[in-house]
This record gives C-alpha cells, structure tokens and sequence, in this order.
C-alpha cells in the first residue's frame, strides 16, 4: 500500500519520474557497452556502438515519460472525480429546479468541462505530433539468410 | 547475414515480453537478451523500442515494476507478470499459434 502511495505522487513530480526513465534506461546502455568491452572493443567504440544499438535515448525516455504521465493513478482519479461532479451537476440541473440549486449544477457541470479540457490539454505534447514517434508500432528487425548463408542450427 | 527491418504484427513485441517474464523477473536489457538468444539472434529487438511497450503493458496491469540491484550492482528496475499478464499471454498466445496456423495453411494451398 505504502509503495501505491508512493507511486501515486511519484508520478505527479515530473522531473522525478524524467530522472527514474533515464536512470532505467541509461542502465540499458551502461549494459550494452559493458558487453561490447567484453567483446573487445575500445572503451569509445563501445560506448558509440550501444548507443548506436540503443537508438535514440531521447525520443524512448519522451515516450516513456509521455505514457507514464498520461495514465498515472492520479491522473485517473481525477477524470473518475470529474465525471462524478459533472454527473452531480448534471442531476442538480435537471432535478433541483423545484430547491432552486440549479445553478449549483451548472457550475459543478463548468467545473467538470473545465477540469476535463485541462487535463486533456495537459496531456497533449506537440513534441509527440514534431517528432512524428509512433509510440504504438515498436520495430522488430528479423535477419535473413542472403548469398547461400545458412542460419544457425539450419 | 543482412537485417531486413519487417513490420511484424502488432503486439508482437508485448507477447514476446509476456513470453519471457513468465520465467522469471527481468530489468529490461535482460528481456532483450533472452529474447535474442531464444530466436538464436534471427529477431533482433530495438532496443530503445522495449520501454515504451513496458511502460504501456505495466498501464494495462500485465506487468508490474520494482526498482532492484543488479548483477553488477547496479540499480535496475525489474518487471515481472502479474496475474492479469499471465491470462494476457495464454489469451495472446493462443491467438498467434491460431493466425499462424491460417497463415500457413493459406501458404500451402497455394
């Protein structure tokens, strides 16, 4: 429970969760040239080669970072709080005309609109549409045998 | 050997990783690692590619990510499956072992 919690305001602090990605992913390439020293290769060569396997370290932590802050639980708390005032808001209009607190509805109902469009907003990055990344179609590279080589255990 | 880049199936990717955390918890350069030695390196993962697909699979619940020490000391994050992974793999797997049994059926008859 205590590390839900935790998570919860860990993803609401930005540049906690930028400094988490990277960390994650730096790990990745500090292995890769780890393997590519064991290989043999210069410590320069190594380091260029994993990163060169890596890809671009930027655009993977945007997307990481872009995922992680849309779907956060937090952020899912307050669409599900959201909707629930614009539906209060939304009864109070239709049926508090009688008590005369309809106008208490409609600004519950604002209130939900606003917020919502807020989030949504806060949610889009013009980096993602620039940057043309496809967060969805991750490349898989298959390698096939050319000029009469055989694959291994062929 | 020449890298011919091929756009597999989408999910293709989720259910190779779902694959390799049934067996055990991983730090992503270690799924990475198995999936190249299990397809004997004919599939090679980009690896700047994998994240974003754990971060959306650990979003869905298939997945789920604890921050751990490596083999070499290092502080590394690890995913491992969680229940609701392990119907997503059974559900996938049973799926892709159906298409490609239409597939080659197709390639055969003609």
């Amino acid at each position: 429970m205590k590390n839900e919690i935790a998570d919860l305001f860990k993803n609401f602090n930005r540049k906690q969760l930028v400094f988490e990605v990277e960390d994650e992913l730096r790990f990745h390439i500090e292995m890769l040239e780890r393997k590519y020293a064991q290989d043999g290769m210069s410590a320069a060569a190594a380091k260029s080669a994993a990163l060169r396997r890596f890809g671009s370290l930027e655009r993977a932590m945007k997307q990481c970072v872009n995922i992680r802050s849309r779907n956060s639980l937090l952020r899912r708390v307050l669409k599900m709080s959201l909707i629930l005032i614009g539906l209060i808001g939304l009864s109070l209009r239709m049926l508090g005309s009688d008590l005369n607190i309809h106008h208490i509805g409609d600004i519950l109902i604002m209130i939900a609109i606003s917020g919502r469009l807020l989030l949504y907003v806060r949610g889009l990055s013009p980096s993602n549409f620039l940057s043309g990344t496809n967060e969805t179609c991750p490349s898989i590279v298959t390698e096939t045998p050319r000029d009469g080589a055989k694959l291994r255990g062929a | 050997m020449a890298n011919d880049r091929t756009d597999l199936m989408q999910g293709t990717l989720e259910l190779l990783i779902l694959n390799t955390l049934a067996r055990e918890s991983m730090h992503g350069y270690g799924i990475v690692q198995r999936i190249q030695e299990n397809a004997e390196d004919l599939l090679k993962v980009e690896d700047g590619s994998l994240y974003p697909a754990l971060y959306r699979m650990e979003e869905r619940g298939w997945i789920k990510s604890e921050w751990g020490v490596s083999d070499n000391n290092r502080r590394a994050k690890f995913y491992k499956l969680t229940k609701a992974g392990q119907k997503q793999l059974e559900s996938q797997r049973a799926n892709w072992q159906r298409i490609s049994k239409a597939v080659t059926k197709i390639l055969q008859a003609t």
